[in-house]
């Protein structure tokens, strides 16, 4: 499938109504497992609609090559049974009239395949999803998983260019979805096919995706592969929205800085004077250590005193809960933490764990290299 | 529709021109490209034409009638026929006559529209409860049961009572306790009582299925809650299941209304000998008697009246929203213990189905083979009335299944009902497809909103405001007034509330998703149709046919007005039965009627699996 592309894409339902996406430029090349993934309302699964062909355009234009499939400004919008595309739904929507061999064989019927070979390729996808004992059956008479396979056969019968899912997963219960996480990663690979996932759950996205774009209320926050997102997130939402426990967020507002910001601020301006307008400085908790006595600090990590007041045993690691005047923060480690609450710690991180964000909550990327640089000194 | 899809063509530097905002001309042009894409907003657009002639252009017709100067009266009022006037009005609303053409009849529609309500919620609230609250002996049976009377034509129940209590006020055969020997006052035979006792019996179902069901889906929980934190029992229901029940009960009151306004077979049947009028049989008389300017004036009255009504209780249905309690889990309910109760109750259930049902079918049933009223002596029973012939009668001289009139009524019938129940049926999926499917939202709209406008409609103003526009020729259309066409036409557009509600929630249950993925999958429109939507669609459109049938079958007024002799159905076959005085003939005609209403409604409930209460209203 050629690389499909979106430019300046937008949706909005009725004139007088917010964008669901706005201005949207997104590139999937050919053979990419790309994500999409944001907080529910964020416009991911209308992206992937507009891609479809299921929702129309507000404005710019959507192509697939060179060929244009949706613009308002050529007047053209060629629609989803054209597209040739294939879609999982949320809800599965398989047609409950049908059996599963049937509901797997509608699209090879309308293309007006030979028999044989309408057979041979039902069989294919039927044995690779391990649905193939089911074939009589009805959708109502199939587990959540066993829907799931179908709904993933049905599509990838007709061998389309890019499957798209819309959270095909968020219906199975935990083990199920770990298993159909690495069902779809072998299909991937066996299929060849670019596919396009939307979900809001960044450990799905982690695992699967080989690019990731962050979504929020309408727009794009950050594309790139989930190394990136999570090392380099772009800006503090997407800095918050992955991750968990959460990025610990000092922020340097005039009126509610903490004081461990306070500090964080010190520590930066008398090391770093060239950086300005810092807004605030994020930590993930795994980049955070804990030391009890001060010689234990290393020399120019970023440190400060506080107190536990919680230790959370998460089965093989541990979210340490650190109390200041004005401040909590949230420390993982994987050492048993012979700690006693109320305890006083000092916790420290590396400057170069340290992402710095502008007053407008963009990443100041100069940042970046002074810290790493720091490292070395 | 290959010519749609766009080749693949060479990409235009687009760059910044994809950021830049389109021109509204441009945005035209592409909303029509995505709009012509499918025949959806075709159809819409065609359906709504079709709604707006059938359904609207009757009402604006009659209101017109209303004001303007009729045939006969141009020399009266010196003004030329259809110029503007205010006579009508007048004569309808101020004059000496306003009294007996609409005030009376109105406060008579009133007063028997309030005694019934209140004495069907008093009944029904408590039936409600002993069934889907209580241990009642057999709730299970009377939670049927007790819903039949509603399946049976209401003035079923007027002929029974006429066959118990008419005295020697009317002639013809008399009642069974003149029969005895007592003779009923005028005011328990006829008139404002027993109007109001049988509209209140047949419309108890109403609140049983509503206040019930609002019953079960209460949440114990809350209930329990209240409990938890010292309410007595008492304070429970003041404070807790009242205040959230009123909804319900609201809404029910307002459907009674709604009916009983509507309401024209029993008034007619029990409240002629007494000269009791309502607004229904008073537009009768004003039709009867060829007075189209008040009866567009009391048609329009009864159509305001309604709407009035209705748009409250949409108001109430929106606020009741506010009070649906999420309660999946937690929502089981939990039976009261009625201890010495429990056979009282049981009674009074007992009772109130022998009222309803029991006693009005069986004296029905044994008016038509006893030859004189209440002598019960083997001599007396004949089935001469069903099966005999060369009886010495003026006219029908044979018992009533072999006179050819009531073969040609259930055949009209049978083609009349059908034809529109099955046109209605139709309709209303394609108007559920198009209301959910088509990117148009005005379209959406209007046709919601135009095929619920009948609801708003009494039946007998409905008929009015049919008769009112295609008695005469109108431009290529000839005079349809006598015709089988003008039934069909008028019932479909009467049914089409129903019928399109049932489609709209059958599409909005199906959801979009089935049919978008057979999209994805390459099914054009016509090929989603076919082998998406009506094969899935199978059990909403056998209702969607079933309920309109059922309900015209025993649908009076709307005969009543556009029937002709030639075109006799066997509602109106029954009342001219009444008219002259048949009674063993018209009650076994309305036993057959309720028959097939009853069956009908079960077979309905049977191939749908679906419960009575969706089918409320119809």
């Amino acid at each position: 499938m050629p690389t499909i592309n979106l430019r300046g894409a937008q949706k909005n339902y009725g004139v007088n109504s917010a964008n669901a996406v706005s201005n949207l430029d997104l590139e999937i090349r050919d053979g990419e497992f790309m994500c999409l993934l944001g907080p529910s309302g964020c416009g991911k699964t209308t992206t992937l609609r507009m891609i479809a062909g299921l929702e129309n355009l507000s404005g710019g234009e959507i192509r697939i090559g060179d060929r244009v499939v949706d613009s308002i400004f050529d007047g053209v919008f060629v629609p989803p049974e054209k597209r040739e595309m294939g879609l999982v739904f949320q809800s599965y929507a398989l047609w409950p009239h049908l059996t599963i061999e049937r509901n797997t064989d509608f699209g090879l019927r309308l293309r007006k395949l030979p028999k044989a070979e309408r057979e041979a390729r039902v069989e294919k996808v039927m044995q690779a999803l391990d649905i193939a004992k089911y074939r009589d059956r009805y959708p109502s008479q199939l587990s959540g998983g066993q829907q799931q396979r179908v709904a993933l056969a049905r599509m990838l019968a007709v061998n389309p260019g890019v499957l798209l899912l819309d959270e095909p997963l968020s219906n199975l219960d935990a083990r199920l979805r770990l298993e159909m996480r690495a069902e779809l990663k072998r299909l991937h690979k066996e299929f060849k096919t670019t596919i396009v996932f939307v979900t809001h759950d960044q450990w799905e996205a982690m695992t699967l995706a080989t690019t990731i774009a962050v979504m929020n209320e309408g727009t794009l926050q950050q594309m790139g592969t989930p190394n990136d997102i999570y090392d380099r997130p772009a800006n503090r939402f997407v800095a918050e929205f992955v991750g968990s426990p959460p990025i610990n967020i000092l922020s340097f507002d005039k009126k509610d800085t903490s004081d461990v910001a306070k500090e964080a601020e010190t520590y930066l301006s008398s090391r770093y004077p060239s950086l300005r307008g810092i807004g605030s400085v994020g930590i993930r908790p795994e980049a955070l250590s804990y030391a009890t006595k001060k010689e234990d600090v290393p020399q120019g990590s970023f440190s400060g005193k506080m107190v536990v007041t919680g230790i959370l045993p998460t089965g093989g690691s541990w979210i340490l809960e650190l109390r200041s005047d004005s401040h909590t923060l949230f420390l993982t480690t994987h050492a048993l933490p012979r700690l006693e609450l109320g305890e006083k710690v000092r916790f420290f991180a590396p400057p170069d764990a340290l992402h710095v964000f502008d007053k407008d909550g963009q990443r100041i990327t100069e940042a970046d290299k002074l810290l790493r640089s720091a490292k070395l000194n | 529709m290959a010519f749609l899809s766009e080749p693949t063509k060479a990409a235009p530097a687009v760059g910044d021109g994809a950021s830049a905002v389109p021109s509204s001309w441009q945005v035209w042009r592409y909303r029509l490209k995505v709009a012509s894409r499918e025949p959806t907003t075709l159809i819409g657009v065609l359906t709504a034409l079709l709604f707006t002639y059938l359904i609207v252009v009757p009402i604006i017709s009659i209101v017109l009638d209303a004001v303007r100067v009729q045939f006969g009266h141009e020399r009266r009022l010196g003004k030329d026929f259809g110029d503007l006037t205010l006579y009508y009005l007048d004569r309808t609303f101020t004059s000496p006559v306003s009294v007996d053409l609409f005030w009376r009849p109105l406060f008579n529609t009133l007063s028997v529209a309030v005694g019934a309500i209140l004495l069907s919620l008093l009944i029904g609230t408590t039936l409600a409860w002993l069934i889907s609250r209580t241990d009642m002996f057999g709730r299970r049976w009377f939670a049927t049961a007790l819903i039949v009377p509603y399946m049976l034509p209401a003035w079923t129940f007027a002929l029974a009572w006429t066959t118990l209590f008419k005295n020697r006020t009317v002639g013809g055969q008399p009642g069974w306790f003149e029969a005895l020997g007592w003779t009923p006052p005028d005011w328990v035979a006829y008139g404002r009582f027993p109007i109001t006792i049988i509209l209140a019996l047949h419309y108890t179902p109403f609140v049983i299925l509503l206040f019930g069901s609002a019953l079960r889906r209460f949440d114990s929980q809350l209930e329990d809650s209240a409990r938890i934190l010292g309410a007595k029992r008492y304070q429970v229901a003041m404070q807790i299941i009242l205040p959230l029940m009123r909804p319900a009960l609201m809404s029910s009151m307002i459907l009674i209304f709604a009916k009983c306004l509507g309401e024209f077979g029993v008034p007619y049947v029990l409240g002629l000998p007494v000269k009791f009028e309502v607004l229904s049989t008073s537009l009768f008389r004003s039709i009867a008697s060829r007075q189209t300017g008040v009866a567009g004036v009391v048609a329009a009255s009864i159509m305001l009246i309604g709407i009035i009504t209705l748009m409250i209780d949409a108001r109430l249905v929106r606020e009741a929203r506010r009070f649906v309690t999420i309660g999946s889990k937690g929502s089981m309910n939990r039976q009261s213990r009625l201890g010495k109760l429990r056979l009282p109750a049981t009674g009074f259930a007992a009772t109130i189905f022998m009222l309803s049902v029991g006693l009005p079918l069986l004296t029905l049933f044994l008016s038509t083979i006893m030859k004189l009223p209440a002598q019960f002596t083997l001599d007396n029973f004949t089935l001469d009335y069903w099966i005999g012939r060369d009886l010495h009668t003026v006219a029908l001289q044979t018992g009533v299944l072999l006179s050819p009139d009531l073969w040609a009524a259930a055949k009209n019938t049978l083609m009349i009902v059908g034809l529109a129940s099955v046109a209605s049926g139709i309709l209303g999926l394609l108007v559920g497809y198009v209301v959910i499917r088509t990117p148009v939202r005005a379209l959406s709209v209007y046709l919601r909103q135009v095929t619920f406008l009948p609801y708003l409609v009494p039946g007998i103003a409905f008929a009015a405001a049919y008769l009112s526009l295609f008695a005469v020729p109108r431009g290529p259309m000839p005079a349809l007034y006598g015709t089988v066409t003008i039934l069909v036409l008028a019932l479909m557009a009467d049914q089409m509330p129903y019928a399109s509600r049932a489609g709209i929630s059958a599409m909005t249950q199906l959801g979009k998703d089935p049919e978008e993925a057979a999209q994805i999958a390459g099914a054009g429109w016509f090929r989603r149709m076919m082998s998406i939507v009506i094969p899935i669609q199978k059990g909403s459109l056998v209702t969607g046919v079933l309920l309109p049938f059922i309900s015209g079958i025993k649908g009076l007024s709307l005969f009543v007005i556009l029937a002709v002799p030639s075109t006799d159905v066997l509602t109106t076959y029954s009342l001219r039965l009444v008219d002259y005085h048949y009674t063993q003939a018209a009650n076994a005609v309305v036993l057959i009627i309720a028959a097939i209403a009853y069956l009908g409604t079960l077979a309905a409930q049977k191939l749908t699996k679906t419960n009575l209460a969706e089918g409320l209203g119809s």
